[in-house]
């Protein structure tokens, strides 16, 4: 097993690397906003290629709530080093995940303090459940906010054609 | 048994962290040139020890006492020291002044991707932290004994 803090420590400068880059030209959202989407890119290439790497059986993955425990548990497990702490769903494509001490996250704040840099942190991440779902044929949209650090809440909507 | 107040200075001497508990005097100049001079000190006496050691150093310093405060030195191999004052019931306590710095500043400061090196430390949850842990510790009472 790897240590965790390599990851977290590249993922901290792909973010600064990203936000440095992008403060000239365009200070205002729209600037803001290419970089979640190249980051949320890069996230979902990522999560394309664990999507493929990590189921280790032949999971029967029979409904999509079976998909959705697989990321819970053990994408969120590998990546991570602990799941989920809990699943909602309205039974119509719509699952919000909640985590109450995300890892990216618990190292920054408890409470509100660094609130508004928070969503930097969880572009990459979203992303990545986005791409590991697509591997798993599965379209959707994800999402993220931030209440408090360092619990946030990822809501995943499935895209039905 | 009491603590009275933590500086932590990084390897250029700006002072990254400062808080105080029990402290009855002040020591009347600005909170910069305190700052200075307890760097300034620190530098020479660690100096000052490597050069006068009869024997071969270990540790080299580690804290020194006057008649009403004991104060304690940490210093990591990047430079960053942790000096804490505390009253004179209190004996070595490397191991908390590591867990300070292990446990508490490479974790919630290096760690985090907000808190830019080399500046005092913005963040509320390190400051919490440390504040909880210091009163935690066995020879931390609540008044200055």
């Amino acid at each position: 097993m790897v240590d965790a803090v390599l990851f977290e420590f590249l993922h901290t400068e792909m973010v600064a690397e990203l936000w440095a880059h992008d403060s000239d030209p365009d200070p205002g959202p729209g600037g803001q906003k290419t970089s979640l989407l190249v980051l949320e890119g890069m996230g979902f290439r990522v999560g394309q290629a664990l999507g493929e790497r990590l189921p280790r059986e032949m999971l029967a993955f029979r409904e999509e709530l079976d998909v959705l425990k697989f990321l819970c548990k053990d994408l969120w497990g590998a990546v991570f080093q602990k799941q989920m702490d809990s699943l909602r769903t309205n039974h119509q494509g719509t699952y919000v995940l909640q985590d109450s001490s995300f890892p990216l996250l618990v190292r920054m704040g408890s409470g509100l303090q660094y609130l508004e840099e928070a969503p930097k942190f969880l572009a990459f991440t979203c992303g990545l459940l986005r791409g590991t779902l697509s591997t798993l044929g599965i379209k959707s949209l994800v999402t993220a906010s931030v209440a408090a650090l360092p619990a946030c809440k990822f809501q995943v909507v499935i895209q039905r054609p | 048994m009491t603590v009275h107040n933590l500086y932590l200075f990084d390897r250029n001497g700006v002072c990254l962290h400062y808080s105080e508990w029990h402290r009855k005097k002040q020591a009347g100049i600005s909170k910069e040139e305190e700052f200075k001079l307890m760097y300034g000190m620190l530098f020479s006496i660690r100096s000052f020890v490597s050069k006068m050691s009869p024997l071969d150093m270990k540790d080299g310093f580690l804290a020194f006492q006057t008649s009403r405060y004991k104060l304690h030195y940490y210093e990591t191999p990047t430079g960053i020291k942790v000096v804490m004052n505390t009253d004179l019931g209190v004996g070595p306590i490397r191991d908390v002044l590591h867990h300070i710095y292990s446990a508490l500043y490479v974790e919630l400061v290096v760690k985090n991707p907000l808190c830019p090196l080399g500046q005092t430390v913005q963040s509320e949850l390190f400051r919490s932290r440390l504040d909880t842990y210091i009163r935690s510790l066995p020879f931390f009472s609540a008044r200055a004994g």
